[in-house]
């Protein structure tokens, strides 16, 4: 009994760490596009509801969230296109923006380019190191004779 | 490691370059012709070594293989540093090439003072080989925090925790170090 409440034991100790997962943030590279929602009266748009639709999906929102007191709200594009943003008071109240983004660099992007950039020059680099080395070694026999 | 672009003072500059060109007339007078193309491998395997790079403040860590090199290449290790430095700061933008010359010195002289202590004895002795390696990764990080001393006082922590940082990276390289040149001793490659 006193093994089995041992096991136990550990079995409920080590799953505290199985399930703990691990956390962490960095700063983003990617740009906010960040929006200003109003009434026509120039009231603002105090905590709306708003989604944002990626120009990959139209019908499943990227983002969700809500404006803030001043009726701001700002969404980070990873895709070229038309992005959309809805926001509604719940009221009958509804604005549509739609953003053209012609120069977004995402992250993946730029990550899958550098490897790609890097391999190319290392080839470059050891064939030109190699040629140096033929250059040296035949103007060496060049005076040897 | 390298030392980035701008840290270094005019006179730090001016005197590193100096002490690296007579390294590389040296070398490439001391290199024997047969062993030109055994120094480009050399040289290409320390280039692409560096593409593995950690930052650390002003200077940054990698495998740097400055022990082995020293070892295999002795005096010719200044020319063989030099291109792949050159390329690399070229390439990658891994230093630049006013500081080529301090980059140079740093790498060149550890790697000829280990050749010169522990030449011999690192053929004989897989022990001596780890140590040999080892002693180069810190020599090469006591030298570089030399140079950014001698530019600026204030770097004097940053220089303390750059040799500290490489601590762990002299280990591992005198690990590397060691099969290594066992390894091309069994081999008989680089007349080892």
């Amino acid at each position: 009994m006193k093994k089995l409440f041992m096991i136990l034991s550990l079995v409920l100790l080590s799953a505290g760490e199985i399930f703990a997962h691990g956390v962490g943030y960095r700063e983003s590279e990617l740009r906010a596009i960040p929006l200003e929602f109003s009434y026509s009266t120039g009231e603002k748009m105090s905590y709306c509801e708003a989604s944002v639709f990626s120009p990959n999906d139209s019908k499943f929102a990227a983002q969700t969230g809500r404006t803030d007191e001043q009726g701001r709200f700002a969404f980070i594009p990873d895709v070229s296109g038309d992005w959309r943003i809805v926001v509604s008071d719940g009221q009958g109240h509804r604005c549509e923006a739609v953003i053209k983004i012609e120069d977004v660099k995402s992250e993946a992007f730029i990550e899958s380019t550098t490897n790609q950039s890097k391999f190319i020059p290392a080839i470059l680099g050891v064939s030109i190191i190699f040629n140096i080395a033929l250059i040296v070694v035949n103007r060496r026999r060049s005076h040897a004779h | 490691m390298h030392i980035s672009e701008g840290v270094l003072s005019g006179g730090v500059l001016v005197a590193t370059w100096a002490a690296s060109s007579a390294g590389i007339a040296v070398g490439l007078k001391k290199t024997d012709p047969e062993k030109i193309v055994g120094t480009a491998l050399i040289s290409s395997a320390f280039f692409l070594a560096s593409l593995v790079n950690l930052k650390i403040g002003p200077s940054s860590v990698h495998m740097t293989l400055v022990g082995p090199m020293g070892l295999i290449l002795g005096w010719a290790v200044f020319p063989a540093v030099f291109v792949a430095l050159l390329l690399q700061a070229m390439l990658f933008q891994f230093g630049g090439l006013l500081v080529l010359g301090a980059n140079t010195f740093s790498l060149g002289t550890s790697a000829l003072v280990t050749y010169i202590l522990f030449g011999k004895l690192a053929r004989k002795n897989f022990v001596w080989a780890f140590v040999a390696g080892a002693f180069a990764v810190v020599l090469v990080a006591c030298i570089t925090g030399s140079m950014l001393v001698l530019t600026d006082l204030n770097f004097l922590t940053s220089a303390k925790l750059l040799v500290l940082a490489h601590l762990p990276l002299a280990l591992l390289e005198g690990v590397v170090c060691a099969f290594l040149i066992s390894w091309l001793k069994r081999v008989s490659l680089f007349a080892l």
